[in-house]
């Protein structure tokens, strides 16, 4: 025993280890070449002239291409443009991750950015993430001596500070906040239009994303607010027709992301990828570049030509006549090049030389870039004898057509046109440099990945013993767990079953429930009590068999309450769908789940008399604060409810911040008055506890989700009844804190983190208030099991669960390691298997250690 | 999942446990004639067959071929247990009165072990091969279990499909036909061997018969149609992901599997028991 509990502390301790092990090999770390890029490294003296002085950059965020292009656009004037050939439309492909920051980051350092920089997104405070000393076309005007102008989304200023010389940021943290945010912007438009002292004008509007995040790409607002877009677009173009020193702009406007069928960004499915991106200028009409619009798309989502969202930073810094940015793997639109190419052009040689002169110079920039990662690489126009054709990727490719285009160069005879003998060289090698570049996001350190996977796998085996003994114990359950152990830690190596997580969840679950089902029947026919039988005859003979039907429709209920995952997210379910559709009864549910809430507190309350009335204050304080919530965060909730009648008279005096910390302050009242009862109580102090937080989870979760609270109860009430043994109640646990976790909206995508709940009760951020808030947020489900687990156990000591859970903690983060090292060059990366491995390790680090271990040392002692 | 191996075979050991319960029937035995045993072996084999073959046709249209096949799927079914499983009432070691009471219910129940009733059954059939009366004694009970498979056991299977995450506001046709596959796959044999019989059904609510061709198809049919599950989250795009045809290729393989498993020496007999020791464990620990 006391062998089998130092197992399980050492074990605990060597999973933090492996985990920072492993993490340390397996994210990337990017070279990064220091201070701005300039022309003399090039040689040649002609440098391409502008075609464009000023830059009108204008980035609606989630702007997904068919909303420009599609046939149900509200983008009327903008597709106007593009059958005028005055719009050069495009679809430009953004890898995952696709949020916003990271975006902003390829689309103005044409580089990849580190999967880090999601972490960093969400860690908004972050300062590291900051662009300031890095090498952007921004960067780059501003050299030339060009002033910026900023209005919107203000992780521009995040990432540039000091560097726009007027700028109003609009934070994009209430999401609910569809025409604010962007009115904030409109309204300077005519302002700096008329102004000329600028070089570029950017500007985010968030509206769009907003009714994405909060009604998905159907929603009613979508069409107007496309409308709405097309109306500044409209503004800014016929300024540009008329106003002379608009004369040579160009105006660019693109999304910096797309979204998926429900409205959600982060991963990678062609939505997410695949945002509109149009070059505009009445300069281009001339090039007779007329195109159909609206059109069917090509391929899903892919409307005209796909480039790459890494591209926008070249072509606009040849477009301007400045360097590339340092860092960028972009390639030059050839084609828009061409075009252009050819309005100027005076003879076909000097085109092509220009042209490939152009392609050169981003050649040699990349170039710059890979020798910098590669520092024992060749690049010279010798050697390379071994280069045969087939070699076309990788730094060897990249090499082989190095060397071929300096053959190419030296050989060319004066009179050929220059751009068709070394051209496809070029773009060969361009390719082949930014493919490799790209990839290197990602060098790992495959020593610590082992390390770490060898460490975990090495706490694994400390608990294995206890483990073991147990499971031989109780064989068919024991059997049960390592089945679902070993099913689970298969799963992780396929990239739909990490996307599709909950489906396991909910699928072992109902295998559970049978197994639970099966158990309790053989145990009422061997054990039941006859004299109970007899008295109660038929009423208990029925309730002992239907009961398990009740468990399998409040979980069936769960399982449809949020969709999630990839696949079927955009199909309805009860806290999107049907709740918006009849109010009446979600509401009805809500405030039940509240009366049920306080009914609990109210009876588990350790004070007697008058006073322990006062324990309906927290939870009628709690109430009213989720009201204040939704009528500021979700309006829609309310509309046409009894509640928005009752939320009119409403007195709006205690701010939101005020109102929720006064809600934690009556709980945390609630719970010291549990702790300094008797000791004797000590049983009851949990279930007080449990009470107190059964109502923070209710305020922590969203709105929609409140109501799970009340199928959670009832589940809990079955279980207890069927009499769990220890493992049992383990497994039962264990299941229900993974199912529960994606059936309030979680799921293994960083998109569906939900920060709305965060900072409740805080008004200036801090780290570890806003990382626990939002832990207890996402978590809900989880703890609130957790929490669960000690009060169904059963009440003799018996073997401490922690070596279970332990083993189970360590034995999955164990086949996500082993996944991510094993695919570290698969597809999906980035967009699947690492942000499994960072909730891995929030499953390990804070809901294994924080919640289950340290409830299991403060409430064991409450049973012995 | 452990196989108690203390209660094989028959339902003799049962007993101490549960002393005031009526004894349930005993494993259900195929029917010695040579054609029932050469034709209970190839109709898994021919299901399973004729199943691929539909394979395609149900992928394109599943609501269509689904009805169109139950038709068939019925017939097959009917034959098999009029052919080779002994009708509800017909206790094996009663088998000479041949007009044995199809009517499950009015039928006493005696509860040999089945070990002896291997033994009596044989031969003594022989006299009735051919005889009108005898197939008319088996047509009875067969359609009466049909009428109870559509009218229970479909409703019953699409709840606990739904239960178990079928989609309950979209593809509710393809859900009751699911449902009705399974039925005549595993409800026709269970009621056609074993009537209205409360203990037995008592005893499927829990999961509890005694493995034999009969309940191993009807459980192989549940576990088949819950691992069929499986394939359908995976990003393949395949048409046959969609909803009830893993489901039921699943059904139809775990019927297979369970109907030959469940008569072979090493399960039959036994049960599913979860609860080996535990129980006894805490009970002493309770008292």
């Amino acid at each position: 025993m006391a062998f089998s509990s130092w197992a399980t502390v050492i074990a605990n301790l060597l999973v933090p280890v492996g985990i920072l092990t492993f993490s340390s090999g397996f994210f990337p770390y990017k070279p990064l070449i220091p201070g701005l890029a300039t022309f003399d490294e090039t040689g040649e003296n002609t440098t391409a002239p502008a075609v464009f002085d000023k830059v009108i950059f204008m980035v609606v965020d989630a702007l997904r291409s068919d909303f420009v292009y599609s046939n149900d656009s509200g983008f009327l004037f903008t597709q106007n443009l593009i059958r005028s050939g005055a719009a050069l439309p495009f679809t430009a492909y953004a890898s995952a991750p696709t949020v916003t920051m990271p975006r902003l980051k390829a689309i103005t350092t044409g580089s990849v950015p580190s999967f880090l920089d999601v972490i960093l997104n969400i860690a908004e405070s972050d300062t590291t993430s900051t662009l300031a000393y890095q090498d952007t076309w921004l960067a780059q005007l501003k050299a030339t001596g060009g002033r910026l102008v900023m209005y919107g989304d203000d992780t521009w200023l995040k990432l540039f500070p000091g560097m726009f010389d007027r700028a109003d940021g609009t934070t994009s943290f209430f999401v609910s906040d569809f025409t604010e945010v962007d009115h904030n912007v409109t309204r300077h438009v005519p302002n700096e239009l008329a102004q000329d002292d600028w070089s570029a004008l950017i500007m985010h509007y968030l509206g769009l994303d907003h009714i994405g995040h909060k009604a998905g790409p159907k929603s009613p607002f979508m069409i107007p607010k496309q409308h709405e877009m097309d109306s500044v677009v409209t503004e800014i173009y016929t300024a540009m027709q008329q106003q002379d020193h608009l004369q040579s702009t160009l105006f660019v406007l693109c999304g910096d992301h797309g979204m998926n069928e429900a409205g959600n960004h982060g991963g990678s499915s062609a939505g997410e990828t695949s945002p509109a991106l149009l070059f505009l200028s009445p300069k281009f009409e001339a090039l007779g570049g007329r195109r159909e619009s609206p059109v069917e798309p090509s391929d899903d989502m892919q409307y005209y030509r796909t480039v790459e969202q890494a591209d926008i930073a070249p072509t606009l810094a040849g477009l301007l006549g400045i360097p590339i940015p340092l860092n960028s793997l972009g390639r030059e639109e050839k084609k828009k090049k061409k075009k252009k190419k050819k309005k100027r052009s005076a003879t076909d040689t000097e085109t092509g030389s220009h042209r490939l002169q152009i392609l050169y110079q981003n050649a040699e920039q990349l170039l710059n870039t890979l020798t910098t990662t590669f520092p024992g690489s060749k690049f010279d126009s010798d050697g390379t004898t071994s280069c045969s054709s087939e070699v076309l990727s990788g730094i060897e490719g990249a090499q082989c057509a190095w060397t071929r285009i300096q053959q190419l160069l030296s050989t060319r005879d004066e009179s050929d046109d220059p751009y068709a003998t070394a051209g496809p060289a070029l773009l060969q090698f361009l390719r082949i440099a930014q493919e490799v570049m790209s990839r290197t996001a990602s060098n790992y350190d495959v020593s610590r990945l082992t390390l770490g996977l060898l460490i975990t796998g090495v706490a694994g085996l400390f608990v294995l013993p206890a483990t073991y003994k147990e499971c031989t114990r109780h064989r068919s359950s024991g059997m049960f767990l390592m089945l679902m152990i070993i099913t689970c830690g298969m799963m992780m190596f396929a990239s739909s079953y990490v996307e599709e997580e909950q489906q396991f969840w909910y699928w072992i679950c109902s295998g559970w429930i049978v197994y639970l089902h099966i158990k309790s029947q053989s145990q009422s026919q061997s054990s039941a009590n006859p004299i109970l039988r007899n008295r109660f005859g038929p009423l208990i003979y029925w309730s002992d068999k239907c009961i398990i039907l009740v468990f399998a429709i409040t979980q069936r209920l769960l399982r449809r309450w949020n969709q999630t995952g990839q696949k079927f997210a955009a199909e309805p379910d009860i806290a999107r769908t049907f709740f918006t559709r009849h109010p009446e009864i979600f509401w009805g549910l809500f405030i039940f789940t509240y009366v049920d809430a306080g009914r609990y507190l109210l009876r588990s309350i350790p004070i007697t008399g008058i006073l322990k009335f006062g324990a309906l204050a927290p939870t009628v304080l709690a109430f009213t604060f989720k009201l204040h919530f939704v009528t500021s965060e979700s309006p829609e909730l309310l509309d046409g409810t009894f509640i928005s009648q009752i939320m009119k008279e409403w007195p709006y005096s205690l701010s939101l911040v005020l109102h929720a910390r006064l809600v934690f302050y009556g709980l945390a009242v609630v719970v010291l008055l549990a702790l300094v009862g008797k000791r004797s109580t000590v049983p009851r102090a949990h279930d007080t506890i449990h009470e107190a937080l059964h109502i923070f989870l209710m305020t922590q979760s969203r709105a929609t989700n409140v109501p799970l609270f009340l199928l959670f109860r009832i589940q809990a009430g079955i279980l207890s009844s069927m009499n769990l043994t220890g493992i049992e109640v383990t497994i039962t646990t264990l299941i229900f804190q993974y199912m529960t976790f994606f059936a309030f909206g979680g799921s293994n995508a960083i998109s569906s983190v939900d920060l709305a709940s965060g900072y409740n009760g805080i008004d200036s951020y801090s780290v570890v208030l806003v990382g626990v808030l939002t832990f207890a947020s996402n978590w809900a489900g989880p703890i609130w099991w957790a929490s669960q687990s000690h009060r169904l156990r059963p009440k003799n000591p018996e073997q401490n669960p922690s070596a279970l859970l332990t083993f189970y903690v360590a034995m999955s983060l164990v086949s996500v390691m082993a996944a991510c090292t094993a695919l570290r060059t698969h597809l999906f990366i980035w967009t699947v298997f690492s942000p499994k491995y960072l909730y891995s390790m929030a499953w390990a680090t804070a809901n294994h250690v924080a919640v289950n271990l340290l409830g299991e040392v403060i409430f064991s002692r409450s049973r012995s | 999942m452990a196989l108690d191996t203390s209660s094989a075979p028959g339902a003799s050991s049962l007993t101490p446990q549960a002393p005031d319960e009526k004894p349930s029937a005993p494993p259900v035995n195929i029917l010695p004639s040579l054609i029932a045993r050469i034709y209970s072996i190839a109709h898994p084999a021919l299901l399973l067959a004729l199943g691929a073959t539909r394979f395609e046709a149900v992928v394109a249209n599943p609501t269509k071929e689904l009805l169109s096949t139950l038709p068939w799927l019925t017939l097959i079914q009917i034959f098999y247990v009029i052919v080779c499983l002994p009708p509800a009432g017909s206790t094996p070691s009663t088998e000479t009165s041949a007009s044995a009471p199809a009517d499950g219910k009015s039928s006493p129940r005696s509860s040999g072990p089945s070990v002896a009733a291997r033994h009596g059954k044989h031969g003594k059939r022989k006299q009735h091969a051919n005889s009108w009366a005898c197939i008319w004694s088996r047509l009875l009970p067969a359609l009466l279990s049909l009428s109870l498979t559509f009218a229970l056991a479909t409703p019953v299977l699409t709840i606990l499909l739904v239960l178990f995450g079928a989609p309950l506001t979209t593809h509710n046709s393809e859900t009751v036909l699911c449902a009705a596959h399974m039925a005549v796959l595993s409800a026709t044999a269970l009621t056609y061997a074993h009537g209205l019989d409360r203990a037995v059904w008592n005893e499927v609510w829990g999961i509890a018969r005694p493995a034999d061709a009969v309940w191993g198809s009807a459980l192989g049919t549940g576990l088949g149609a819950w691992f069929g599950a499986i394939p359908i989250p995976l990003d393949w795009d395949r048409p046959w992901q969609a909803f009830p045809i893993t489901i039921l290729v699943g059904a139809y393989i775990g019927y297979a599997v369970g109907s030959l498993l469940g008569r072979t020496p090493l399960v039959y007999g036994k049960r599913v028991n979860f609860t080996a020791e535990e129980v006894r464990e805490t009970e002493k620990k309770i008292n």
